[in-house]
């Protein structure tokens, strides 16, 4: 090719990249207009009281070819007894390490041999096992479901073990800046609570015995404290008749578990350190006690979270990371328990900005700021928190946890099938109350971080209480001094 | 129950149970493969398939494009991955990063993702919003924007995260060295991040050829599933799809060259970032027969899903040689490897579970497996694969992952059917022609 043809080529070359290909139509200018939103028809949820006392609840995903089992024991880490916490993470790890007739490895074995998952989580007030199957292999995952829980040996040689996993795994977990962080918040919030018995590092687990596993089971692993849930293809009658077949064998017994008074919220300065040698930045983690999810402040509010701090496009990130530049994130967000809920912000930022930071985020989640929100800001958080309903409980465990939560919480259909009408009916006024209820206590905060890297910063604050990873004083920073 | 009628009963119970026999849950289609299913291609070749499902308001829709790392050149690895960034940084309608915002703002999810021979983007979303992601999606097809400035920006993004993830993450590169051994062809054995020299060699002209070449309909598939009414979403999808102007016909990529008789079967590696020593061990596979692929698969589960496995109850629960086990099966368009690697507390026991997975890997050729433990791989099969079509997102990817690896998906159940028939003698014929040692591959990290 000469040189003339290859200039020609060029000058064509850029002609088409700075011109449209081809012209384009009015449409492509501007997003197009959503159609009506559709309706949300969820299944019913229904349930039935077994003559043992306990409560099956079945939710009906008929185009399922998998179950998602749920048993739910209403009993969590907050009825461990305080001089053993960890009690219920341990008696929760040892069911299905065996039976009068089965070892470990037996059951592992068979629940292996039909594809099952299962698994055990325990949170503040409930302990909670999943158990994913085939439709047609219910029967074989309640035989042996039944049969772990109600035969359950706890048998000593396998307490060693399950002792190392649980304290591996907190261990593991400390290495996480906000996990570290979270605990230390919730221990501050819950302290001199039930609920305190709740947050425990690795150290205690070596204190509880079998002998204490085995009260916790005999008092609170009983039918009428209990609840079953299936979603998938089953109806209520076959699962009321397979429960019942499978766990008639289950003896009731009355137990005394009066619902736990909230925690006061905290309304006195508050901020704690601890040391993370390994962490790069540093983790805020900072929040308050809030109501339960049965309060009728429940929808207002989470539409006062979303706005605030629920996704990238919220205040707490728009002004930490894209407008102040303090920041790679900053969310923020709720947990919901029995007696309380917990409102919390967390966010990464980088060392010599930890007290702007904190600064920037208690403004934006003061009642204060909340008075410049407009209706349309409200409008975009509902839309939201409508549009990612159905989507986070579409995969079946999801679906069938949600289920559980809403019949251990006894929270109805306003948080199922009238989820949409609840979000729809909050407005600015309701939001601003909420806000003006909630978010005035002041929140207690906590850091986290390396403190060769932190501590000149950490001097801008007032006082800084530091305490170690397991929750011990070690000393305090007043006014520039550490003592 | 009459007499009658037990013996009915207890001749379809034999019937079930003897090998060659008929089990009716076999051959029935399971549930989750009934589902509706509608395509058809528009005039600019873009494949175009939707699915009804009326459970919830929501529609995910995937774009998935036939261009991955198997179309780079060499000095240009990595373009594929950061096409995948520079489809997020606009086009004629859309500024940088607003795909994100609207769909983030309407309580949607996305993402994308690269594969070796795919790409994938996409969303769930309220099924009232179908319009707004055709829109979106339509938008970065036909017109995206790549400038200067903007595709140095993603490379270095791109560069950046390389640099820190192989300054941090130990094995890292013993992974990629371990593809290049097995696949000693650059096509199909080069990272899939590229090389940060590579990257830095792309010029914006070399990403609007890419562009032009691969991100274009007649390389693409739309799938849409979840809440929709399929007049209205053909409309929608005429409207917004069928003006991008077709690309030029896209040729197969090369085959793969194989170096025969690879001077790096077995190698070491001083890795500085190793914690421990660790193995790498694989077989190649170039050549699978009809049907073979199947057995592969259930071969695959048996060998290395749950900790049930044979692989993990020998290496980790019996005789605790290996601290981390992980591994599989792997499908680089047709050339594919069963690769196993395990990381474990010294030098002694790491040579211990070399000599422990050759032992299970000839045991899969000198004894039948037992029809107890296939069996519990095909249940594990059945959860994985009703699994990858539970919610509307994995469903629409399943569906535009299988269109573009030419599976016929009005075959769904009976390709399902195929897996459940494997049989033990499949097995063990298959292990005998694949695992033998002059397709075995072995790397050693050793630590500095």
């Amino acid at each position: 090719m000469n040189g003339m043809g290859t200039c020609f080529l060029a000058g064509l070359w850029v002609l088409t990249f700075s011109l449209p290909a081809r012209p384009q139509e009015r449409f492509r200018k501007s997003p197009p207009i959503p159609d009506p939103l559709q309706e949300l028809r969820l299944p019913l949820i229904e349930s039935v009281t077994l003559s043992n006392g306990l409560t099956l609840a079945v939710a009906r995903k008929a185009s399922s070819p998998l179950l998602s089992l749920q048993l739910v024991v209403l009993a969590g880490e907050s009825d461990s007894r305080p001089d053993l916490p960890g009690a219920a993470s341990l008696t929760a790890n040892m069911i299905g390490r065996g039976t009068d007739l089965l070892s470990a490895g037996e059951i592992e074995e068979r629940i292996e041999s039909f594809g099952g998952e299962f698994a055990a989580s325990v949170s503040l007030d409930v302990t909670v096992f999943t158990f994913n199957v085939l439709e047609e292999n219910l029967d074989l995952a309640l035989e042996i479901l039944s049969t772990i829980v109600l035969k359950a040996s706890f048998p000593d040689g396998q307490m060693d073990t399950v002792k190392r996993t649980v304290y591996y795994e907190l261990f593991e977990k400390e290495k996480d800046p906000e996990f570290v962080a979270k605990r230390q918040l919730f221990r501050m919030l819950f302290k001199g609570h039930p609920y305190q018995t709740s947050i425990f590092n690795e150290d205690v687990i070596k204190n509880v015995g079998r002998e204490d596993i085995l009260a916790f089971y005999d008092r609170f692993y009983r039918p009428n404290n209990a609840l079953l849930v299936i979603a998938g293809n089953m109806n209520l009658s076959t699962a009321s008749r397979k429960i019942s077949h499978y766990f008639n064998t289950w003896t009731a017994r009355r137990i005394d578990h009066p619902l736990l008074p909230s925690p006061p919220p905290n309304d006195k300065e508050q901020v704690a350190f601890i040391d993370l040698p390994q962490a790069k930045d540093a983790t805020i983690f900072l929040g308050n006690v809030i109501f339960p999810a049965t309060s009728s402040d429940y929808f207002p509010f989470i539409v006062l979270n979303q706005l605030l701090g629920g996704t990238m496009g919220s205040r707490l990130f728009m002004n930490l990371r894209e407008s102040k530049g303090y920041a790679s994130y900053a969310f923020s967000g709720a947990d919901f328990f029995k007696s309380c809920g917990v409102f919390w912000v967390r966010a990464k930022v980088t060392p010599e900005v930890i007290r702007s930071s904190v600064q920037e985020i208690l403004k934006e989640i003061g009642p204060a700021a909340m008075e410049k929100a407009s209706s349309f800001e409200i409008e975009q958080a509902k839309s939201f928190l409508i549009g990612n309903f159905p989507l986070k409980n579409e995969p079946l465990t999801s679906f069938s946890l949600e289920v559980a939560r809403i019949k251990t919480f006894n929270l109805g259909e306003d948080h199922w099938n009238k989820y949409y009408e609840n979000i729809i009916l909050v407005n600015l006024e309701r939001v601003l109350a909420t806000a003006q209820r909630f978010l005035q206590p002041r929140p207690a905060v906590v850091i986290v971080g390396n403190k060769d890297l932190i501590a000149d910063y950490l001097r801008e604050f007032e006082t800084v209480d530091i305490y170690d990873v397991s929750g011990n004083l070690k000393s305090t920073i007043n006014k520039g001094v550490e003592k | 129950m009459s007499l009658k009628k037990s013996a009915a009963w207890l001749l379809l119970a034999v019937l079930s149970c003897s090998p060659g026999g008929l089990n009716a849950q076999e051959q029935a289609p399971p549930k989750g493969l009934n589902f509706p299913l509608t395509q058809y291609k528009l005039k600019n070749g873009l494949h175009v398939i939707l699915s009804e499902d009326e459970s919830l308001p929501l529609v995910s829709v995937v774009v998935a494009y036939g261009v991955g790392p198997i179309r780079e050149q060499p000095g240009k690895s990595g373009l594929a991955y950061l096409m995948e960034n520079l489809m997020f940084q606009g086009s004629e309608n859309i500024s940088p990063m607003q795909h994100i915002n609207y769909i983030q703002r309407i309580g949607g999810e996305f993402n994308a993702n690269t594969a070796f021979d795919k790409s994938f983007f996409y969303q769930t979303v309220p099924s009232n919003q179908l319009a707004l992601v055709l829109w979106l999606e339509s938008d970065r097809m036909g017109s995206l924007s790549v400038t200067g400035v903007n595709v140095e920006r993603a490379k270095e993004t791109l560069m950046a995260e390389q640099r820190q993830r192989r300054s941090a993450e130990p094995y890292l590169e013993s992974f990629f060295l371990f593809d290049e051994i097995l696949f000693p062809d650059f096509v199909y054995g080069h990272p899939l991040p590229g090389t940060e020299e590579d990257l830095r060699n792309i010029t914006a002209e070399d990403v609007r050829s890419f562009y032009r070449t691969y991100y274009v309909p007649n390389n693409a598939v739309l799938c849409i599933t979840g809440s929709l009414n399929v007049p209205r979403t053909k409309e929608l999808i005429a409207r917004y799809f069928e003006t991008i102007p077709r690309g030029n016909d896209v040729p197969d990529p090369p085959a793969p060259k194989l170096v025969e008789g690879s001077p790096l079967r077995d190698s070491q590696l001083r890795e500085s970032l190793a914690p421990s020593p660790a193995f790498h061990f694989g077989y190649r596979i170039s050549h699978l027969q009809t049907g073979e692929y199947y057995s592969l698969r259930i071969l695959d589960i048996l060998m290395f899903r749950g900790k049930g496995s044979r692989l993990y109850k020998r290496l980790v629960k019996k005789e605790r040689v290996a601290l981390h086990l992980s591994g599989g099966l792997e499908d680089r368009r047709g050339l594919r490897a069963f690769k196993v690697f395990t990381i474990s507390n010294n030098p002694v026991m790491s040579d211990l579970c070399r000599k422990a997975i050759a032992s299970e890997m000839g045991r899969l050729r000198t004894t039948l497996v037992s029809d107890a433990e296939l069996a519990k791989a095909k249940d594990l099969f059945k959860m994985d694969y009703l699994g990858r079509l539970s919610t509307c997102l994995l469903k629409a990817l399943f569906l535009s992952e299988a269109f573009l690896s030419d599976n016929r998906l009005e075959d769904l159940a009976a390709e399902y059917a195929k897996y459940l028939k494997v049989t033990p003698v499949t097995i063990v014929s298959l292990a005998n022609r694949l695992f033998t040692p002059e397709n075995a591959f072995t790397l050693s990290l050793v630590t500095k």
